[in-house]
C-alpha cells in the first residue's frame, strides 16, 4: 500500500517536471519564430521541401550503401542497411498505432479555444503562446487553423513520426558507417526536428517518444539480426552483389522513398485499401 | 559472436524497451485522449451525457420539448431521456430493428426511425406503440437518412438503392427520388423553412437542395474536404456535422459553410446532430461501436 502511494506520488512528480520541461523546451524552441522573415522561410524550406529535408539522409543512406573498403565490410553495411529499412517501415507502423491510442494536441492547436476530456468532462484548456512563423506556408496554415479548415489528422501530434523515422534511418546509418551516419543524425536532429519544434508542429515530448520508438526498434531488430533474421540479411546483402544493376535500381527507389518520408508508398498502400473496401462493400 | 555479446545486446534492447514503455506511460498519463477545438470563439463546449446514463453508441439525436430522442446504433434501441426520468427504451432490438440510423418525430408525436442494417421504417407511435411502417419486402433495404415531408408522409433515403423514398402512414412506398438524380447514399435529410429539402450525401460527399420545384441543386461539393453526416435545420441554418473531417458546421445561404468545432481523439467520430429551442447544439459521438463507447457533447454559446 505505502509502496504504491510512494510510487504514485513519484509517477505524478516526474509526470509534472516532464510536462514543464517539454514545455519550457517547446516556448525556447518555438520563441525563435516570427521574428524574421527571412530565418521563418529557411526553416519552412528544411520541412516543406522534400529535397531539402530528407534528400541529404537520402544521399547519406546511399554513401553508407557503398562506403565499404572491402567486399566483406561493404557487405556488412549493407545488412545493417537492410536491418534499418525494416526497423524504418516498423517504426512508421508502430507510431501510427500510437497515435490512435494516445492523442495529445498539437502545439500550435493550443493556442486555440480548445476543450480536453478529462474523464467525463471536458475542460478547457489553457491557451499557450504560440508564435507563428512568418513564411508564407505557415501563416497560410495558421489562418486555415483560424478559420476552422483545418485537417482532423492535424489536431493531435503525438508521436512525431518523423522523428521516428528519420531518426531510425540516421542512426542505422550510424551504425553502418560513424562519419556518414554523424551527418545524418545531425542534419535529423538539428535541421528536420529542431524545424518542428520551431514551427510548434510537435513538441520535444513528441519528438523524444518518436526517438524511442526508433531507439528501440532499432535495438531489438539489431538484436534479431543475430538469428534468423540475420540470416536472411545476409541472403539478401549477397544477392545485390549479384544483382548490382537492379539492387542499383532498388537502392533509387529506396533513397527516393525515403526522401520523401514513404509519402508514394503510403499514398499506394491507401489506394490498394480503399480499392479493397469498395470491392468488398461495393 | 559470443554468447556473452548476444546477451549484453538482449538486455541492451530489454532496457531500451522498457525505457520506452515508461516514457509512453508517462505520455499516456499527460494524454488528452478527446479534444474540441472551437473555432468559433463564442461557443462553448460540454459533455451532455456519456455512457453513464444508460445508451449505447448513438448514432441520430433529436431534441423535443425537453426531451432527447436517440436512435441507438450501438445500443440497437430507439431511445428518450429526460432530466426527471433519465433515459428509458422505446424499442429495442427484440422487435427486430438491428442498427438505429436516424430519426423524425411528427406533430403528434409520433417517431419514425430508420436502419441501415434492418431497412425499413420503423415507428414508435405516442402511446408508445411499435410497429414496421415498410420494410425490406417494399424494398427499403439499408435506410438512412429520414425527414417529415410537409403532406405528413415520411421520406427516407436507401444506400443500397441509391434512391429517396416516400413511405406513406400506411405503409405504400414509392420512388420520391429516383436514380436519376445520382444521389449515392443519402445519409441524412432536413427541410428548411420554405419547404427546399437538403440531403445530405456522404458518399458523393455533396449537400444538395431539393427546392420546391423538384429541381435538384448541389449546395457544397468540396471533394475530399466535405462529407456530411447528419443535418439539422434550425432557425435559419442548417447544421452539419461531418463524420471524416469531425467537424461541426453551420451552413446558411448568407454565410456560405462555417467550422463551428472540429473534433478529435476518441471525440472524432462524429455523427448525430440536433438543437434545441435555445440554439444549444447537441452532437451525438460514436467512440467505439463495437464496444458501445458513445458521448453527447453539448455546444453552446458561450452566456
Amino acid at each position: 500500500m505505502i509502496y504504491s502511494m510512494v510510487l504514485s506520488a513519484l509517477f505524478a512528480e516526474l509526470t509534472a517536471r516532464l510536462t514543464s520541461l517539454n514545455d519550457q523546451i517547446l516556448a525556447g524552441m518555438n520563441g525563435m519564430a516570427g521574428r524574421s522573415w527571412f530565418f521563418d522561410s529557411i526553416v519552412g524550406l528544411t520541412q516543406g521541401n522534400d529535397l531539402i529535408k530528407a534528400g541529404l539522409i537520402g544521399c547519406c543512406f546511399f554513401a553508407a550503401w557503398y562506403s565499404g573498403k572491402t567486399l566483406e565490410d561493404t557487405r556488412v553495411r549493407r545488412k545493417v542497411l537492410l536491418m534499418t529499412l525494416v526497423a524504418a517501415v516498423c517504426v512508421l507502423a508502430t507510431t501510427k498505432v500510437l497515435s490512435h491510442t494516445i492523442f495529445l494536441p498539437r502545439p500550435a492547436i493550443e493556442s486555440q479555444k480548445i476543450y480536453h476530456l478529462s474523464g467525463q468532462e471536458l475542460v478547457e484548456m489553457k491557451r499557450t503562446n504560440v508564435r507563428t512563423a512568418l513564411d508564407e506556408e505557415s501563416q497560410k496554415d495558421h489562418r486555415d487553423l483560424v478559420n476552422g479548415d483545418v485537417k482532423t489528422n492535424d489536431l493531435g501530434s503525438f508521436p512525431s513520426d518523423h522523428a521516428g523515422f528519420f531518426l531510425a534511418i540516421s542512426l542505422g546509418i550510424f551504425l553502418a558507417s560513424r562519419r556518414i551516419g554523424l551527418v545524418a543524425i545531425g542534419w535529423t536532429v538539428f535541421v528536420i526536428l529542431a524545424g518542428k519544434m520551431i514551427q510548434a508542429e510537435h513538441s520535444p515530448l513528441d519528438i523524444a517518444a518518436g526517438a524511442a520508438v526508433a531507439i528501440t526498434e532499432l535495438s531489438v531488430l539489431r538484436f534479431a539480426a543475430q538469428s534468423r533474421l540475420g540470416a536472411i540479411l545476409d541472403k539478401i546483402s549477397l544477392w545485390t552483389f549479384k544483382y548490382n544493376a537492379l539492387s542499383a535500381a532498388l537502392l533509387f527507389a529506396i533513397v527516393f522513398e525515403i526522401s520523401s518520408t514513404l509519402f508514394h508508398v503510403r499514398a499506394l498502400l491507401a489506394l490498394l485499401a480503399a480499392a479493397r473496401v469498395h470491392l468488398m462493400v461495393g | 559472436m559470443p554468447r556473452t555479446k548476444n546477451i549484453s545486446i538482449a538486455f541492451k534492447a530489454l532496457a531500451l524497451a522498457l525505457g520506452a514503455l515508461f516514457l509512453l506511460t508517462s505520455c499516456k498519463a499527460l494524454g488528452k485522449d478527446g479534444l474540441v477545438l472551437m473555432t468559433d470563439d463564442s461557443y462553448k463546449a460540454t459533455v451532455f451525457a456519456t455512457n453513464k446514463i444508460g445508451f449505447g453508441s448513438p448514432d441520430g439525436i433529436l431534441w423535443n420539448q425537453g426531451k432527447l430522442y436517440l436512435a441507438d446504433e450501438g445500443g440497437v434501441a430507439l431511445e428518450v431521456w429526460n432530466q426527471n426520468d433519465g433515459l428509458k427504451k422505446l424499442m429495442d432490438g427484440q422487435f427486430g430493428a438491428k442498427s438505429p440510423e436516424d430519426l423524425v418525430m411528427d406533430p403528434q408525436g409520433n417517431i419514425f426511425f430508420s436502419d441501415d442494417d434492418a431497412g425499413g421504417v420503423w415507428e414508435v407511435d405516442a402511446n408508445g406503440k411499435q410497429r414496421l411502417l415498410a420494410g425490406k419486402e417494399k424494398g427499403l433495404f439499408s435506410t438512412e437518412g429520414i425527414a417529415l415531408a410537409p403532406d405528413g408522409s415520411i421520406l427516407v433515403g436507401d444506400a443500397d438503392a441509391h434512391e429517396v423514398f416516400k413511405v406513406t402512414r400506411d405503409g405504400d412506398v414509392s420512388v420520391f427520388l429516383g436514380r436519376e438524380f445520382e444521389i449515392t447514399k443519402p445519409e441524412s435529410m432536413a427541410f428548411d423553412d420554405k419547404g427546399n429539402l437538403y440531403i445530405a450525401d456522404n458518399e458523393k460527399n455533396v449537400l444538395y437542395l431539393l427546392d420546391t420545384n423538384h429541381k435538384l441543386h448541389v449546395v457544397i461539393d468540396r471533394k475530399d474536404q466535405f462529407s456530411p453526416e447528419t443535418i439539422f435545420f434550425s432557425k435559419g441554418a442548417l447544421y452539419i456535422t461531418d463524420s471524416h473531417a469531425s467537424k461541426l458546421y453551420r451552413y446558411t445561404p448568407n454565410e456560405e459553410l462555417k467550422t463551428i468545432a472540429a473534433f478529435g481523439g476518441q471525440l472524432k467520430n462524429v455523427q448525430g446532430v440536433t438543437v434545441d429551442e435555445r440554439g444549444d447544439i447537441y452532437v451525438s459521438i460514436q467512440s467505439d461501436l463495437k464496444h458501445n463507447v458513445g458521448f453527447i457533447v453539448k455546444i453552446s454559446k458561450e452566456s
